[in-house]
């Protein structure tokens, strides 16, 4: 992060922290120290874990399954006029639907289980990485197509060595906001359905309940961390695997 | 005859899937070994769906939503695009509240709402708040891009022939940005939708995510998949009257592909 | 006195720890009603000669000065006209040429009458309500050079306003500039690439240097006007053509020498 950024958290979070001292803030805006305080303590204890590994492991698998058929489902697209003939349609018709209007009926299919909500993440994260990998295969430059075939290249290896590389530029932007909505419903999804009483956002509910504060707040960093913390990751891996194309990351993402 | 049948796919093209998935339901729920209560045919949801509609039930929880959602997403607009050129206009600014993009991008904001309806209550407030943050990325974004990828040449011509920097600004940048503005607005917009209905399910009193809520406990699954298809249906309106303007007011570029979008 | 007068023109572009030196010491004079083509090897700095004339650049050291005003900042005594797209695509046709004339609080019928004038003048008077997106390069060019003609600048500054078109519809462009030039009688002094272009259309050949650029000469051509393209034909245009082809070549190769040293000098 640049130097006028850091400087920016860093004031920000100095006044909280001295108003708060000062006792001018209320009472639910509880100083930084405190909340830092509470988050260590949470993590000590093991419940830290336990909770994240919860919510960790519904996002990354309905992220996983709806990011996987997305962008399986979005190359066929690109690739067929007759898929993409089906599947648009279908696509831009449900995509402003809010998804989580569905939760009430997924919680009665599958129950109170970690089933729905994954079902539930994975139908979100579905359309962003479809998107990404149809228009990611459409804006592969047919002059490469034309290039590896007129070299001898088969259809299948035109396919994997050429449109799929080509494609993964916008693939990745596609799994990044994807990534976003899984966290975001996962947190919906334990904020409204029930969840087993494990997960960071029952965490959440259940300080708001008993008027714990400080570690609603905490709960907050755990999830902010988790959620920028694997936004990192995808981002590592997509240098690691695009290393040598145009990808800059400034202050806009996807 | 060629002539008239393709006439007719091209009519049919884009309804025959929604066509096709609509049967595929309707077999299911038949002929398939679900529970008609758990699963409803076409025929329940439809009739669900009227007594929905007529009861008049829909008016008072849609106006409620729908103010959520213009309220929130006006917040955005107001903040958003000036900040996004600010961003742009000032390198130095834009360095500044970076940090609100690096880090808060990634973060669930929807964290925040607990908390939000401990300080503002269970009503519009908390609900306007948050779709407002939500929707501030995407516009501050777009409008950021579409400011600082605005043509050097239109701004020097501008000033060739004599006009001043507020004449820039209004004449040149403002149309040449629109284009990249209106995306974030495109993207912003179901995004205010979807917000809106998320945080009427985890807390509120009124408005379509509370009506789908509302339809849950009544543990006929018609009625819920009615109030559902209800809120898709608005949804799916509300985009394609923004996709309407967008093309009214935007008449001299095509739109551009969204990759970036929930 | 000349039109156009600059002195001591240099620029240096700074990049990081690294010094450009794009102009070095630059002097040129333009008289009234002449047409002067400036040709260079590529990186020669011409284009940011124009920008600087146009002032969208602040010159690094030197003077210029328009009927004997010092030039700071972009004016309407100056039009300009460039090579790829400035039309506003939000504006029809009708909308682009009368811009400036907006801008400088002319009222509607006057707009109008002066649009329609120009419109008429380069042929395109029929497409007044198209937009440009529905225009060829061609006519988008033509559209610029009515729109620059509209507010009546003192000089008309035009940097490669036909490279971007293809090779039969420049040559119909040259013809129509001259025509149109020939008719309006203003003061051009037009950057190109293209020799021919250069030796067709100019009372004077100005060749650059390669980078840092300065005048390395100055050709003068006597074709009596109005040259038609057939011109490009005769013995005397190819010897023109070749004379400056000639003093080009040797910028170009030393251009390369440059390179070639640098390499092997490992830089």
């Amino acid at each position: 992060m640049n130097r006028e950024g850091a400087v920016f958290v860093a004031v920000l979070a100095l006044l909280w922290q001295g108003l708060a001292s000062a006792g001018m803030l209320p009472g639910y805006l509880v100083s930084p120290t405190i909340i830092l305080g509470e988050f260590v303590s949470l993590a000590r204890s093991g419940e830290l874990l336990r909770h994240s590994a919860v919510s960790l492991y519904r996002s990354l698998t309905g992220l996983a399954l709806g990011a996987g058929l997305g962008v399986a489902i979005g190359l066929l697209a690109g690739i067929s006029r007759r898929v993409a003939g089906f599947s648009e349609p279908l696509v831009s018709l449900t995509y402003p639907v809010p998804k989580v209007a569905f939760l009430p009926v997924l919680l009665v299919w599958f129950g109170i289980s970690d089933m729905s909500k994954i079902l539930l993440i994975a139908l979100s994260c579905f359309y962003p990485c479809y998107i990404a990998a149809l228009y990611g295969v459409r804006a592969v430059d047919p002059v490469w197509v034309w290039a590896a075939r007129n070299m001898g290249a088969r259809p299948g290896r035109v396919f994997f060595r050429v449109i799929v590389p080509g494609a993964a530029v916008h693939i990745f932007g596609g799994l990044r906001v994807s990534l976003a909505l899984a966290f975001i419903l996962m947190l919906a999804s334990e904020l409204i359905g029930s969840s087993n009483r494990l997960g960071l956002g029952f965490l959440l509910l259940n300080a708001d309940a008993g008027g714990r504060f400080d570690i609603m707040f905490a709960a907050i960093l755990a999830i902010a961390t988790l959620g920028f913390a694997a936004d990192r990751a995808l981002l590592f891996i997509r240098r690691m695997l695009l290393a040598g194309y145009t990808v800059s990351e400034d202050v806009a993402h996807a | 005859m060629p002539r008239v049948a393709r006439a007719v796919w091209t009519g049919i093209a884009p309804v025959y899937p929604v066509v096709v998935a609509l049967l595929a339901w309707e077999a299911f729920a038949r002929f398939g070994a679900a529970n008609p209560r758990l699963f409803p045919g076409l025929g329940a949801i439809a009739e669900q769906a009227i007594v929905l509609l007529r009861g008049h039930q829909l008016g008072p929880h849609l106006g409620a939503s729908m103010t959520r959602v213009a309220l929130g997403f006006g917040l955005a607009v107001v903040t958003g695009v000036p900040l996004g050129m600010l961003m742009s206009r000032s390198a130095r600014f834009g360095r500044t509240v970076e940090p609100l993009f690096s880090l808060g991008y990634p973060v669930p904001r929807i964290a925040l709402y607990p908390i939000a309806v401990f300080i503002f209550g269970i009503g519009h407030t908390s609900k306007v708040i948050l779709v407002a943050l939500e929707c501030l990325y995407p516009i501050a974004i777009q409008t950021y891009y579409g400011v600082r990828s605005v043509n050097r040449l239109y701004i020097w011509s501008a000033q060739n022939m004599g006009a001043g920097p507020s004449q820039v600004f209004w004449k040149v940048i403002a149309p040449a940005a629109a284009p990249h503005v209106f995306s974030g607005f495109r993207i912003a917009l179901p995004i205010a939708f979807i917000v809106t209905v998320l945080t009427e399910m985890v807390s509120s009193t009124e408005g379509l995510g509370w009506l789908i809520l509302y339809a849950s406990a009544s543990l006929v699954q018609a009625r819920v998949f009615a109030s559902v298809a209800i809120v898709a249906v608005i949804g799916f309106i509300v985009d394609r009257l923004l996709a309407v303007l967008r093309n009214r007011l935007i008449f001299w570029e095509r739109e551009p592909v969204l990759v970036a979008m929930r | 006195m000349p039109l156009v007068e600059v002195e001591h023109l240099s620029q240096v572009f700074v990049r990081g720890d690294r010094r450009i030196a794009a102009l070095d010491d630059l002097h040129l004079t333009v008289d009234e009603g002449e047409f002067v083509t400036v040709v260079g090897p590529s990186g020669c700095g011409k284009s940011t000669f124009l920008h600087i004339l146009g002032g969208f650049i602040p010159p690094t050291e030197g003077s210029m000065r328009i009927a004997g005003r010092d030039i700071s900042g972009p004016g309407p005594d100056r039009g300009v006209m460039f090579q790829e797209l400035a039309l506003f695509p939000w504006r029809t046709v009708f909308g682009n040429v009368t811009w400036g004339l907006e801008v400088q609080g002319r009222p509607p019928a006057e707009r109008a009458s002066i649009a329609e004038r120009y419109l008429d003048l380069v042929g395109l008077l029929g497409f007044r309500d198209a937009f440009p997106l529905e225009l060829s390069g061609g006519m988008k060019q033509r559209v610029a050079l009515a729109r620059v003609l509209a507010f009546d600048p003192t000089v008309l500054l035009m940097d490669e306003p036909f490279g971007a078109l293809d090779a039969q519809t420049r040559e119909l462009m040259q013809e129509e500039l001259q025509r149109i030039w020939l008719r309006t009688g203003k003061t051009v002094l037009f950057v190109t690439h293209d020799v021919e272009e250069a030796v067709y259309l100019g009372d004077r050949v100005v060749v650059f240097s390669a980078r840092p650029g300065h005048i390395k000469a100055e050709v003068p051509v006597q074709f009596p006007r109005p040259r038609s393209l057939e011109v490009k034909k005769s013995q005397a245009f190819l010897e023109s053509r070749n004379q400056v082809w000639d003093l080009l070549r040797e910028e170009v190769l030393k251009l390369r020498e440059d390179a070639a040293t640098r390499e092997g000098a490992g830089e």
